[in-house]
Order: C-alpha cells, then structure tokens, then sequence
C-alpha cells in the first residue's frame, strides 16, 4: 500500500521537476515553440492532478495511525502543485509581454531591454571591483601600521632593555651603599665608645690628681 | 627686569667670591682657615651660576661653574668638582660648544681617575652629540661613541654599548668605511640574536650589515645573506631580505629600473630613512656605473 504511494510521490518530484523547467523556459521562446510547451506544460499538471487524485485514495486505504504523516506529505505536494499552476499562469501573461514586444518593434526594444541590463551588470561590476580596491586599500594601511607597531615595538623593547641593566647597576650600588653605611655605623659607635673611654680616663686621672694635692697640702699641714 | 637684577646680584658675589679666593691665596689666610674661605667661595660661585641660569646668560654662568669646579679641585673634593664640570658644560652647550666640550673632558678625566665608567660614558654620549649636531665634526664624534661604547663594556652595560656601537657604525658608514661597519653591525646583530627581548632588532641589523657589504661587493653580499640566513632563520621571511634578494637580481642584470622598483615597493609598506636611501643610492650608482662602463 505505502510503496504505491512511494512510486507516486517519485512520479510526482520527477514531473514536477520537468514542469518548472519548462515554466522557466516559456517566457524566453516564442511562437511555435512556445505555444508547444505550454501546451506539454499543461499535459504535465493534468497528469500531477491524477496523481494527487490517487494519493489522496491510498491515504485513506492506510490505517489511521500512519495516516497523520501521509496527510501532511500529501498536503504540501498539493500546495507545490497550487504553486507551480501559478507560476504557470505568470509564465503566460509573460509570454503574451512578448507577443507585445514582438508587435511593437522586436529589435529596439529588447535589445534596449538587453543594453538596460547589460548597465545595470556593469554598474554591479564597477561597485564590486571598487568594493575589492577599497578592500584591499584598507589591508595595505592595516599591513602599513602592524609594520610601524613592530618597529615602535623594536625601539620600546630596547629601551627597556637598557633601563633594566640601568636598574640592576642601581641596585647593586645600592647594596654597596647599604653595606658602607653600615660600616660606618659601626665605626662611629666605635668612636663614641672611645670619647666615652677617654673622658672617663679623664675624670679619674683628675681625680686622682686631686687626691695627691690635697693629700700632698693635707700631709704639709699635718708635718707643720 | 628681574633677570637684570638677578644678573647685577650674581655679579656681586662673583666679584666678592674672587675676593675670598684672592685673600685666602695670602699666607695669614692660609694659616686661619682658609680652606674655609675657599669654600665659602665655591658656594659663592655656585650661586652666582645659578643666578646667571635664571638671567639666561649661559656663558657668564658656564664660567661661573668653572671657577668653582677649580676651587673644588684645590680643596680636593673631585666628586663636587666634577659634577661642577658638568654643570659648567651644560650651561656652554648653548652659548658655545667649544667651551662645553673643555668642561665635559675635564668631568671625564676626574670620573675615569675615581672609577666611575659609567657616569663618564654618558658623557662622551653627549659630547659626541655635541659634534653630532653642533659642530658637525663626525670622526670625533665617532671616536667618542667608540670609547664610550667600550665604557659601557666594561661595565657589563651591553646594550648600552650597542646603542653607541650603533651610532658609530651609522657614521662610519656614512664616511665610506664599510669594513667598520660591517664588523658593527654584525657583532650587534649576533649578540642581539639570543636575547628575547631584543630579537626583533636583530633582523634590521643584519639588513644594514648586509647593504653595506653590497656597497663594498655584490658577491661579498651573497655570501654574508647566506651566512645571516643560516644563523638567524628569522630573517628569511623579513621582507628586507626579499628586498635584498631583488637589489642583488637587479645588480646582476645591471638593471636599474628593476632596483628602482623595488625600492619603491618597499618604501611604499614602511618608509625608508636617510640612511637607507643613501646607502641605496649608492648602491645604485654602482649599477649605473657599471653599465656606464659597459659602454
């Protein structure tokens, strides 16, 4: 049951598919060879509505459960078929726009119609190469700046180079200093503790100069 | 009208610090502390300077400095003596460089004699800047970025050194002594080549390296390419060394306009300096030398 229904829905792509072709080509033709394949159209989209028909009698012989999914298949064939009736009928009135043309002056027309075109790709030409120069203006100056970064990159990086031994020299002198001062703490404590000796040297020497004066008054006194 | 009031002041203590010194140089002076007649007198100096800076009389205050730098020298302090040089050379560099550079030596000479290499290779930097842009003597200023360069070894500054080995090879170029050049460059350029930070420098050297062999042989410079190639890969993808292979096509085939265009393109992605484009003309006029010769 289902495969019958298979083999329409192949039949109905491949007649289909021919159908748009021949809608696409309708409009470019005239005269014998057009009326000949709207009328081949038309065979087509009888035959594509006799199988719908059928579809349609195969879904209802399916059990309800799988009748959703075939349902919906079948609908969107139908409208695809709604659409291709339409694009038929605008194929048509396009071919009586060149019944008009052919009235009117074939030549001028059309080839006027064909130089309108021919400027109008030009211009879409010209815009797209123009579109491409300033693109690739643009990547030159891109190019042009990434080389002056590097070069302004060289240069700070060098700098900072010499400012990093200029700063290393600082602190070991720095060190140096540091050590120095401490030397010379220590040698100034030394000082003062030498200052401190001396002066109490001082005193006592003093004193004990003090004490043989009186002692030397005191025993003169004491012999008189 | 301040400034000439500041003026007429330092003129004062001039004449009143010559004073001191003069009464000092006396044998009484001598025994009752002259020493701090001396130094009252440097200070004096130093003042007056000062004041002549503010009035914008640099010559007035560069002697100034100079006085007091030898009045430091007699009580022997050559630290405040020779930074008292400095500022006498500073004050010179605008009225007269002649006069700066005398003082800049004399600060030199008392550094070299403490031991301190490194204050004294600043200042031949800027004494041989003074040749650079004063008095346009470009082999004395050579000589000076030269020792302080080795200065600056000495003291393990090595890219100090470099930055002063770069000029001279910049100069030495520019007088025609390629082979000194070359050395330079190629020197820096190695030692450059390991550090990761300085890499990317490393490349711009070996380029000027490389055009100043070219200058001095066309084959010398193949081979150097080669050579730079093989120690440094990085080079290869510069598009100096594309430019490079271009010159060396051109100068084989004797075809100048090829040389021309080249050189445009490269100028057209990162401008050329001065330098380049004198050594590439150069470069050029061999070209157009041999084929001259040709004919």
């Amino acid at each position: 049951m289902s495969s019958d229904f298979e083999t329409y829905e192949q039949d109905f792509g491949t007649i289909t598919a021919e159908v748009t072709n021949k809608i696409g080509r309708i409009p470019k033709l005239s005269g014998e060879e057009k009326t000949q394949l709207v009328l081949n159209v038309d065979k087509q989209l009888e035959e594509v509505r006799e199988l719908l028909e059928q579809m349609d009698l195969e879904v209802r012989e399916i059990p309800v459960q799988s009748r959703a999914m075939y349902n919906s298949r079948l609908k969107s064939y139908k409208q695809e078929m709604e659409k291709l009736e339409k694009d038929f009928k605008r194929s048509r009135i396009a071919y009586s726009d060149e019944v008009r043309n052919e009235l009117l002056g074939d030549d001028a027309i059309s080839s006027e119609g064909q130089l309108i075109k021919l400027r109008e790709e030009r211009a879409h030409l010209l815009d797209n190469t123009e579109k491409l120069e300033r693109s690739s203006r643009r990547l030159e100056a891109g190019y042009q700046i990434a080389v002056e970064t590097e070069q302004v990159g060289q240069e700070i990086l060098s700098n900072l180079h010499t400012d990093r031994e200029k700063i290393q020299r600082a602190r070991e002198r720095l060190r140096e200093t540091d050590a120095n001062l401490g030397k010379s703490s220590r040698i100034l404590t030394g000082m003062l503790r030498r200052i401190i000796q001396n002066r109490v040297l001082i005193f006592v020497l003093g004193a004990v100069i003090l004490l043989t004066i009186i002692l030397a008054i005191y025993l003169n006194l004491r012999g008189h | 009208m301040d400034n000439t009031g500041k003026e007429k002041e330092a003129m004062q203590l001039m004449a009143e610090a010559d004073k001191k010194v003069k009464a000092s140089g006396s044998f009484l002076g001598g025994m009752f502390g002259g020493n701090h007649k001396v130094e009252d007198a440097c200070e004096m100096y130093a003042r007056a300077a000062n004041m002549f800076k503010m009035a914008k009389n640099w010559s007035a205050a560069g002697n100034a400095f100079c006085q007091a730098a030898r009045l430091h020298m007699q009580l022997q302090n050559k630290l405040d003596s020779a930074t008292s040089f400095v500022d006498a050379g500073n004050a010179y560099k605008k009225a007269d460089p002649q006069e700066a550079i005398n003082c800049l030596n004399q600060a030199i000479d008392i550094y070299t004699d403490m031991g301190r290499f490194t204050i004294a290779a600043k200042h031949h930097i800027t004494i041989a800047e003074v040749y650079e842009s004063e008095l346009v003597d470009i082999e004395k200023a050579i000589a000076h970025y030269e020792q302080a360069a080795d200065y600056y070894k000495g003291e393990e500054s090595n890219s100090s050194a470099n930055k002063c080995l770069l000029k001279v090879g910049h100069y030495s170029a520019q007088l025609e002594q390629y082979q000194k050049a070359i050395e330079i460059y190629e020197q820096v350029a190695m030692s450059t080549m390991d550090n990761p930070l300085l890499k990317y420098n490393a490349k711009e050297y070996f380029f000027k390296a490389s055009l100043c062999h070219f200058i001095v042989d066309e084959l010398n410079a193949k081979l150097a390419i080669e050579k730079y190639e093989e120690m440094f890969p990085a080079f290869s993808d510069s598009r100096e060394l594309k430019l490079l292979k271009k010159l060396l096509e051109a100068h084989e085939e004797q075809n100048s306009e090829a040389f021309t265009e080249a050189v445009k393109e490269f100028d057209s992605v990162s401008r050329l300096d001065q330098w380049l484009t004198t050594m590439l003309l150069r470069i050029k006029k061999t070209i157009q030398g041999d084929a001259g010769d040709l004919k």
